[in-house]
């Protein structure tokens, strides 16, 4: 279980001779085991976030405190034991090797998460079964459908049992009705293994199926609500 | 492991190639390598027999090239001399006047001086010769082989020339014992007991000659022991003892022969190194670039792996096995070439004491271990390129 704590956080760019604030004093805290969709509109700071979150990257002032740790002030060999062990990532374009099988792409995240090979393994396999990818375990990503890789992505990313995934645009490049079943899924998963989501998505359909959902515009939130038109959480801006 | 045989896979025609590169640059030093290590084996032994006795010559400006037993008790009367052995080499195959890489076959006397430092002779079969009996011989290895000849035989020595002279003599011998191979010039002589070596060397002298000198009494050269374990610098005073107290001889100090077989094995060593550099530009140059180029192809697939958690030093150490696949691929490919040609050749010219490669253990280490080094420092530029990205942005990349 997985507690995020974005305090007063804020990240700024250099492009060219200017400076770009990419996110801006955001407050905002992720509960354990909560589903939750960060929406916006292009350059709204959605991803910034997410990779902030990730600890991908450092915030320019602020903190994210990972089960209230400061990870600002983590180096950056023990921000990457956390991401191994804490926080799985699913990404727009799957991201697998090309040059790994399916089950191999989904151990790499074993690989430097330090635990044991044999029990790595066996988690890669029981999660592609899990994801309906049993039969497909000697498979190259290019033999998969895109859905399927996306499938292949979710079951790395939970290889390593993370307290918290993190999915930016996860069916941005799947159908709809594709994407109906991912999300499914990492319903299910969130349910079944307590895994907390949060998933940065420019699809409505997509938030909708939350049980939270974060609006930025330039850089702050501007709404955090259920995503079925309950009670309003938190609003900072 | 498998990944980066998947990966070299991926883009087979480049990593063709760059491994192409590195087996030119190992055959090369292979084969060079091979070539100096036969010379260098060649002037070891040339070193080891300069350090174990004085070559006693008659001077310079005297003809006939000979010495008088006698100057033997002379020199034994040297303070520091332990023992003085008269020396005879004569041609053992006089048609073969060739140019030739490998050493010549020679018939020599044997010097029984081990108890002095003389290198102890190790059979392959057979047994050493008889004290005082005539006609026996102990071949070499090399010439053991080319004459085709083994423990019992008989061998007519010297070989007759196919355009041999009507005064020509040789006479048979009895093979009594083979040496084990040495790599050493040894290896193409075959020895004899001294009457035998002299009588061998009246035979080369002109015809009109030989009533006139008797033989008997006379010595190419001497060779002069010292105590075992005496130093380069105390022999190299015996000799000049040896110059200052004996008439008609004349010695070279030990010192400076054995420094002449040195500076010969340093160019051969530089030949060496030469082939070395020449492997390293090719085969480094081209790790370097095919490193690069993976690391720019798969910016996406190291931001993934620093994602979900590799390290920096993961990171780089998975590039640098990859270059140092490559490298062994590459050398041990390189070395079995060179191998290959070297067995080959050898064989070839095995029949003619014209084996010019000899691949040690030591050359075999070096090749294989060099293409690795070499290519896993040519692989450390990009992986640390690769180590260093920034996960952000090489996720995100096209």
């Amino acid at each position: 279980m997985a507690d995020i704590q974005l305090v007063n956080l804020t990240r700024r760019y250099r492009q060219g001779s200017h400076t770009v604030t990419a996110l801006d004093g955001v407050d905002l805290r992720i509960e354990s085991g909560e589903f939750t969709a960060i929406v916006g509109r292009s350059g709204s700071g959605k991803t910034t976030l997410l990779d902030l979150a990730g600890l991908l990257l450092r915030p320019t002032s602020g903190t994210v405190l990972f089960d209230g740790e400061d990870t600002a002030r983590l180096s950056d060999g023990r921000r990457a034991d956390l991401r191994a062990r804490r926080i799985g990532f699913v990404f727009q374009e799957y991201n697998l090797l090309p040059g790994l099988t399916v089950v191999e792409n989904v151990t790499l995240a074993c690989r430097y998460g330090g635990g044991d090979r044999r029990e790595g393994r066996r988690r890669a396999v029981e999660l592609l079964e899990m994801v309906g990818l049993g039969h497909r375990l000697r498979h190259r990503p290019d033999e998969l459908s895109g859905g399927q890789q996306q499938r292949v992505a979710i079951a790395r990313a939970l290889v390593n049992r993370p307290a918290l995934v993190l999915g930016d645009e996860p069916t941005g490049a799947v159908d709809s009705q594709t994407s109906d079943e991912l999300v499914a899924l990492m319903r299910t998963l969130n349910r079944d293994e307590g895994v907390t989501f949060v998933l940065v998505t420019h699809d409505l359909d997509l938030a909708a199926q939350t049980d939270r959902v974060v609006r930025l515009a330039d850089g702050r939130v501007v709404s955090d609500q259920p995503a079925a038109g309950g009670m309003a959480v938190t609003a900072s801006a | 492991m498998n990944e980066i045989f998947r990966n070299l896979l991926r883009r087979k025609v480049r990593s063709a190639l760059t491994i192409s590169g590195i087996v030119i640059g190992i055959f090369a030093l292979t084969t060079m390598g091979a070539l100096a290590e036969h010379f260098n084996s060649l002037l070891d032994v040339g070193v080891r027999y300069a350090g174990a006795a004085i070559a006693v010559r008659p001077p310079a400006e005297q003809q006939t090239g000979l010495l008088p037993l006698s100057k033997a008790d002379e020199i034994a009367r040297v303070p520091g001399v332990a023992a003085v052995r008269p020396a005879y080499s004569v041609s053992a195959d006089p048609s073969n006047t060739a140019i030739q890489l490998g050493a010549p076959a020679l018939i020599t006397n044997e010097q029984d001086a081990t108890a002095f430092g003389f290198p102890t002779p190790s059979f392959a079969a057979g047994r050493d010769l008889a004290a005082g009996e005539r006609g026996e011989v102990v071949l070499g290895s090399t010439m053991a082989k080319s004459y085709g000849k083994r423990v019992g035989e008989t061998v007519d020595l010297p070989v007759r020339p196919t355009d041999a002279k009507p005064d020509f003599v040789n006479h048979p011998f009895r093979v009594v014992g083979v040496l084990a191979k040495t790599g050493s010039p040894t290896d193409g002589f075959a020895q004899v007991d001294d009457e035998d070596a002299r009588m061998l060397l009246a035979d080369t002298l002109p015809p009109a000659l030989r009533s006139a000198v008797d033989v008997s009494n006379l010595a190419q050269t001497f060779n002069v022991y010292t105590a075992s374990g005496t130093s380069l610098a105390g022999m190299d005073r015996i000799a000049q003892r040896i110059n200052d107290t004996v008439p008609g001889v004349q010695t070279q100090k030990p010192s400076e022969v054995v420094a002449n077989f040195k500076s010969t094995s340093t160019t051969f060593t530089a030949i060496f190194t030469g082939a070395a550099m020449l492997a390293l530009v090719i085969g480094g140059l081209s790790v370097v670039n095919t490193m690069i180029m993976a690391v720019g192809e798969r910016v996406r697939e190291i931001g993934l792996k620093k994602a979900v958690g590799a390290h920096t030093g993961q990171v780089m150490r998975e590039y640098l096995l990859e270059a140092a696949v490559i490298g062994a691929i590459g050398g041990l490919a390189g070395y079995g070439l060179g191998l290959g040609l070297t067995t080959l050749v050898n064989m070839a010219g095995a029949s003619s004491n014209l084996d010019i490669f000899l691949v040690t253990p030591r050359l075999s280490a070096i090749a294989v271990g060099f293409a690795v080094a070499m290519a896993t420092i040519a692989g450390i530029l990009p992986a640390f390129r690769a180590a260093r990205l920034d996960p952000v942005t090489a996720l995100r990349s096209l």
